[in-house]
């Protein structure tokens, strides 16, 4: 069981993608603005450890854990990211190892990596560093305290991440809300378990080990009870319109949207076809199609025998 | 194959995959014979490069899984029903306008891939990063990439390592036949997250001596010094090649017959 939260290209429309695109490169544009005056002072060059922690996050994503036979938890690391270096600098972070592993890896499309930041970096990672500070502010900011609110955090930007990514999917047409929304929301609440444990422990291991680390990356903030009652009712009751949101979500008003949007059996509408539908003419329908799907699948095998030969003799020269 | 020098302008090999993929995602519901020009156009380009057809399109295979994102429109939609009947307790239909986006989202996923894997053919990841810096990607984020890279398969080997040192002693999984072995579910879970803990301060300790040895050789906290290739004179030309080559797929989507 793992997180289905890289999407390939394909699966979103153009427009949803560029629209996140836009809404990706404004908040990462803010991100390197915080981060460039000051955010973590840490090291004196800060891109350094960034970089390595960034390379620190993609190996971290291998640890898994068993939680039954062939289901494991496993980590994503946004939260984690956004409380070791600051919520900019995590984001960016995020933002850079998710990018690596669209080119790197083709986990995650190119076109569609602005959603995938969007929803994993953004969401997950900024959203998520800052419900995370704002529960630990509430709890009386002392370590445990923001490392519970680090744990809660990791949970929601698992399930939220994972409701945008079926919104989108759904806006695109390519998912059904009714039933992919419940679906994703379901599996990913048990994923995020997985995430939130592994992120406590590992903050507390750190707080344990090495204090000092933590003490110059995110100092617990003393708050007065008034201010940490405001926090948490502010938190308390943007999860639950989120949650009432995502819970409900009138399915059938969403899909009403895409529908209105245009985004359902987007495309452009041919004005004329060369040969309308897939029929040779001479031939009557189902002969024609028939046909017309040997010829393809011959050109397909034809295609296949030249290209592998042509690609020998290339590697040979 | 092409030499993958670290000193080659990557920019038009980046700019083509980009616009390759957008073409693909423009791409009508159900524009088969366009998609498989696209195909054709991708593995040509890899015979090109010396990469196999089949290998590039068993490389493509890694967006399959996602595919079952898209199952629910096939069963839910009302439109063109090809099938219509009951499994069992279970009333189900099946529908063709459903089944031609999930089968072409599908199937531009699989080139997309392909198409990124010849990327990676054509430059190596730290030129890609270079290329990216030189199309105005801030240097904060050029600088941490470039980092990322250069110490990924570094910190991935300490993971494998830390986790064979697990398997070898504890919280391994519940096997067929096996007795349950490492503890509760929780305790599985602090155990791993320990390991990502310690991953983090060994990450960091490498950072502080990293940021050492640099300062000692008067880095400034930037890459970009040095790494500038020689740009490429044909860039300006291998642009526009690449948006006609956009423009015929886009206008093959729209002409080509669609099923």
């Amino acid at each position: 069981m793992y997180p289905q939260l890289h999407i390939p290209d394909g699966f979103l429309s153009p427009q949803i993608s560029l629209l996140l695109w836009v809404a990706t490169a404004v908040l990462i544009g803010i991100a390197v603005r915080k981060t460039s005056r000051t955010d973590v002072r840490l090291i004196a060059s800060q891109p350094i450890l960034m970089g390595v922690l960034g390379a620190f996050i993609f190996a971290a994503q291998m640890f898994n854990f068993p939680v039954a036979t062939g289901t494991s938890g496993h980590l994503l690391g946004g939260v984690l990211a956004g409380y070791l270096l600051g919520p900019w600098a995590g984001t960016i972070v995020m933002a850079t190892v998710i990018g690596i592993q669209a080119l790197l890896f083709q986990d995650g499309g190119l076109l569609v990596l602005g959603a995938n930041i969007f929803n994993m970096g953004i969401i997950g990672t900024l959203g998520g560093s800052f419900v995370a500070r704002g529960i630990g502010t509430a709890l009386g900011g002392s370590r445990s305290a923001t490392i519970l609110g680090a744990g809660v955090a990791a949970w929601l930007a698992v399930v939220a991440a994972a409701g945008f990514t079926t919104l989108q999917l759904g806006l695109s047409g390519t998912t059904n809300i009714a039933v992919g929304l419940p679906a994703m929301l379901g599996v990913h609440a048990l994923i995020g378990i997985g995430e939130a444990l592994i992120t406590v422990a590992a903050l507390t291991f750190i707080a344990q080990t090495a204090p000092d680390i933590l003490a110059g990356v995110s100092a617990p903030r003393k708050a007065s009870p008034v201010r940490r009652l405001a926090i948490g009712v502010v938190i308390a009751g943007g999860v639950a319109t989120l949650a009432s949101f995502f819970a409900s979500a009138d399915p059938d008003g969403l899909e009403a949207v895409a529908e209105e949007l245009g985004f359902l059996d987007a495309g452009l509408s041919a004005p004329f076809e060369l040969f309308p539908d897939y029929t040779i003419p001479g031939l009557d329908g189902t002969a024609s199609t028939v046909v017309a799907g040997l010829l393809g699948m011959i050109v397909v095998i034809g295609v296949l025998l030249a290209l592998g030969r042509l690609a020998r003799s290339r590697t040979k020269s | 194959m092409e030499p993958r020098g670290v000193g080659r302008d990557a920019r038009a090999a980046v700019i083509t995959t980009l616009a390759f993929v957008t073409a693909v995602a423009l791409l009508p519901p159900g524009s088969y014979v366009a998609l498989l020009l696209a195909w054709l156009l991708v593995t040509f380009a890899g015979a090109l490069l010396g990469i196999s057809p089949g290998h590039l399109a068993r490389r493509g295979l890694v967006a399959l899984p996602f595919v079952v994102a898209a199952v629910p429109i096939v069963f839910l939609r009302n439109d063109e029903l090809l099938w219509a009947g009951s499994v069992g307790p279970l009333t189900l239909q099946i529908s063709g306008a459903g089944l031609r986006i999930a089968l072409t989202a599908l199937l531009k996923a699989w080139i997309s891939v392909q198409a990124s894997v010849l990327l990676l053919a054509l430059a190596s990841p730290p030129s890609i990063v270079t290329a990216l810096r030189r199309m105005r990607l801030p240097d904060v984020i050029a600088t941490s990439a470039g980092l990322t890279i250069r110490y990924l398969e570094l910190l991935r080997d300490e993971a494998r390592r830390m986790l064979r040192a697990r398997t070898a002693r504890s919280a391994s999984p519940v096997g067929v036949g096996r007795e349950r072995i490492g503890g509760t579910i929780a305790w599985r879970a602090r155990t791993t997250g320990n390991l990502v803990g310690s991953l983090f301060l060994r990450a960091y300790s490498r950072a502080q001596r990293i940021e050492e040895a640099a300062a000692s050789r008067g880095a400034t906290g930037s890459l970009s010094v040095g790494t500038l290739p020689v740009a490429d004179p044909r860039l300006t030309i291998k642009v526009v090649g690449v948006l006609v080559l956009v423009l015929v797929l886009t206008l093959a989507g729209v002409l080509l017959p669609r099923l």
